[in-house]
């Protein structure tokens, strides 16, 4: 391999960790920014969507938990990706509502530290309540192969080859892709329309907001809803790449909290910033000195803390 | 948060009328000499009844080995207590003090001396050092921030742990090569000591082990109530109640933090150290983020905010592990039921079982009310 298509490599293989971790920190970075709530639970939207994408997309036979012990060890509607990446973010945006209403909208006038062990509780419960049904074993969602959009055939799965690059999965241009579209069109709703300016003033500073006579129940009610399909659409999509068990919630909150301190709390451009950067150091350390890829996005959290308390694109009044 | 406006009334306290019996009481529960004193007293007589006595142990089926456990958790509960019950700060890292504690402990061990004494000393150093740099870096964002940078820092520890330092720690398979020697072995040089094994019977106690666990622990209590009576300790307080505030009065709040972050994770070092001493292995899951959130369930669970709410809550906390949860009905929920009762507790009485058995007492007790605070320390 050429030193080029080496480093097109760890590009692409590097946009493509840091998508996932874009959709559900930009979740976790609005309804932050603009509800003041730490979502310790966001994680466990993941979950819910990648579980859902598993069962929508596949027909399995589980042999563990206790669907099968109850005799529905065959599980799963095998109806191909595409519903899958319409069905789950619908589903897991009614959850997202449900979870503003009941379980966020009766804490945000308690203390932060209450939100956090709130949050972190029903993380536990989410995650154990699947490792019941399914088990703790880990599931592969095979990639989508071959897909119909109308007369349009989609080839989803396979190597292609790219001029530079090389030959690499043709899956990892369509995360990008689906990614990069879902990420322009938060940014459109959030820059571009009423709801996205209470949303942005609200990250600014909620009370004045609020103060201005704005009903903000609503827009607060969407904020979550969005974030979480968007958390539930990463699901979806991180299925494809990683193995789904019950604990990948708490594995993909972890670098997206920490994606959300380095771009800086209720951006946007933030987040995707944030994400790519955590993205390309992992796909750079997995090249260079695997052993240290996790562990370097850490560091580099550390370094940007430390020069830039706030986050690379955080302005200094919305960091507490 | 129970609201603790009123300070405890400690010896030199504000001099009340206090005629009735329950403000003696409660005097006498504060005083920093009696409340190490009920410590010694509950330490001794904790594994007799836990284990021995006739008819009570015969209920706990609780066991020697767990009689230890129950009192190393307790230490890291105390100091865990000591920064979000005191301080305010909400840390999801602890495991790193813990793991990264009984790592060292188990690698002084294996490499350098198998003395329990020097291992918890070890342990404890070097768990201090590694709170120095992660409270450096996480302290520099406040509030929630704090807590998800702990998280995260104690997640890069866990990972530091697995692979780039695999040749010191053995990767995923955890550290087995802990040699854990007689108790005061490094005095074997002077023929005057004679060095005991942990595992020599003492009676009434159960072994030495549990003796060298006990005065830890009751060393590690008198500590804390030390800190806490301070003038140290009403600045953490001070803090918590309102860092603006604190920071107006000319308070250099963020060293004070610092020292709060660094002083519980000593605490959590000398648990960590001792559970190697105890389990002579070093799993990598105890630097896992998991065992944060076990330390943070114990605590809350038990009662934020007193001395004796977190170490009853890792109390219950390993006993329904370890001993209830042993039911098969059970065992497959149990985790699922107590995600659930944390959650009911959080949402219904943040004060935890403590603070619940402190509001009945205080019911039945006196109508003084706002002399009846101080009895939670």
């Amino acid at each position: 391999m050429s030193i080029v298509s080496q480093l097109a490599t760890i590009l692409l293989n590097g946009l493509q960790q840091g998508a996932i971790y874009v959709l559900v920190a930009i979740g976790l970075s609005i309804i932050l920014g603009t509800l003041k709530f730490v979502n310790f639970a966001h994680g466990a939207l993941y979950l819910i969507g990648t579980y859902l994408g598993l069962l929508i997309t596949l027909n399995i036979t589980i042999s563990d938990g206790k669907l099968a012990e109850w005799g529905y060890g065959q599980v799963g509607l095998d109806l191909g990706f595409l519903p899958a990446l319409v069905i789950v973010p619908i589903i897991v945006f009614g959850v997202g509502l449900l979870m503003e209403r009941f379980i966020a909208r009766p804490f945000y006038d308690r203390p932060d530290t209450d939100q956090i062990l709130l949050t972190f509780g029903l993380a536990i419960v989410v995650q154990e309540a699947f490792k019941i049904l399914f088990g703790g074993q880990s599931y592969n969602f095979a990639r989508p192969a071959q897909t119909s959009l109308g007369s349009i055939e989609l080839q989803l799965s396979g190597p292609i080859d790219l001029p530079l690059v090389g030959t690499i999965g043709i899956w990892r241009l369509y995360v990008i892709a689906i990614t990069a579209v879902l990420v322009a069109l938060v940014y459109l709703l959030i820059e571009y329309t009423d709801f996205g300016l209470v949303v942005r003033a609200g990250t600014r500073d909620a009370e004045m907001v609020r103060l201005l006579g704005v009903k903000i129940t609503r827009p607060y009610l969407m904020v979550f809803g969005v974030g979480a399909a968007l958390a539930g659409i990463a699901g979806v999509v991180g299925g494809t790449l990683y193995a789904v068990n019950p604990n990948i919630g708490m594995e993909v909150l972890v670098p997206s909290f920490l994606v959300v301190v380095i771009g800086g709390v209720g951006s946007i451009r933030g987040a995707v910033v944030g994400g790519i950067l955590i993205g390309l150091t992992l796909s750079s350390l997995v090249a260079v000195a695997p052993q240290w890829s996790q562990v370097g996005i850490y560091v580099l959290a550390a370094i940007i803390l430390l020069a830039r308390p706030q986050g690379l694109l955080g302005s200094e009044e919305v960091a507490p | 948060m129970n609201d603790e406006t009123s300070e405890p009334t400690t010896e030199d306290g504000p001099s009340l009328i206090e005629s009735d019996v329950a403000s003696t009481l409660d005097r006498f529960g504060s005083s920093e000499r009696s409340i190490v004193g009920l410590t010694v007293l509950a330490v001794a007589v904790f594994p007799w009844l836990f284990v021995r006595a006739p008819v009570i142990s015969g209920l706990f089926r609780g066991y020697q080995s767990l009689a230890s456990l129950i009192l190393i958790w307790g230490i890291f509960a105390l100091g865990f207590n000591l920064l979000l019950g005191y301080t305010g700060l909400l840390s999801f890292g602890h495991a790193a003090f813990w793991g990264g504690a009984a790592y060292a402990a188990g690698i002084f061990s294996a490499s350098v001396s198998g003395s329990p004494v020097l291992m918890v000393l070890f342990g404890t150093l070097f768990a201090v050092l590694l709170a120095w740099i992660l409270g450096f870096v996480s302290l520099r964002r406040g509030g929630i921030y704090f807590s998800i940078l702990t998280l995260a820092f104690g997640q890069m520890a866990y990972y530091l742990a697995l692979s780039p330092l695999q040749g010191l720690t053995n990767g995923e398979n955890g550290f087995t090569d802990v040699d854990v020697g007689n108790l005061f072995g490094f005095l074997d040089a002077f023929s005057a000591f004679e060095s005991i094994p942990l595992g020599t019977p003492v009676p009434l106690l159960g072994d030495w082990l549990y003796v060298f666990v006990g005065a830890i622990t009751v060393l590690c209590v008198a500590a804390v109530v030390r800190i806490l009576h301070s003038p140290y300790g009403l600045v953490f307080k001070a803090i918590r109640e309102n860092e603006q505030r604190a920071s107006f009065v000319g308070l250099n709040v963020w060293r004070y933090k610092l020292m709060a972050f660094i002083l519980s994770g000593a605490f959590a070092g000398v648990a960590g150290s001792l559970f190697v001493v105890h389990g002579s292995y070093v799993p990598v899951e105890s630097l896992y983020w998991t065992t944060s959130g076990e330390i943070v369930v114990m605590t809350v669970l038990g009662g934020v905010g007193s001395m004796v709410g977190p170490m009853l809550g890792a109390g219950l906390y390993l006993y329904v592990e370890n001993v209830v949860s042993g039911d098969p009905a059970i065992q497959p929920y149990w985790h699922l039921i107590l995600g659930l009762i944390f959650v009911a507790v959080i949402a219904l009485f943040p004060e935890g079982i403590w603070g619940i058995v402190g509001r009945v007492r205080e019911t039945f007790s006196a109508p003084s009310t706002d002399a009846e605070q101080g009895g939670e320390n």
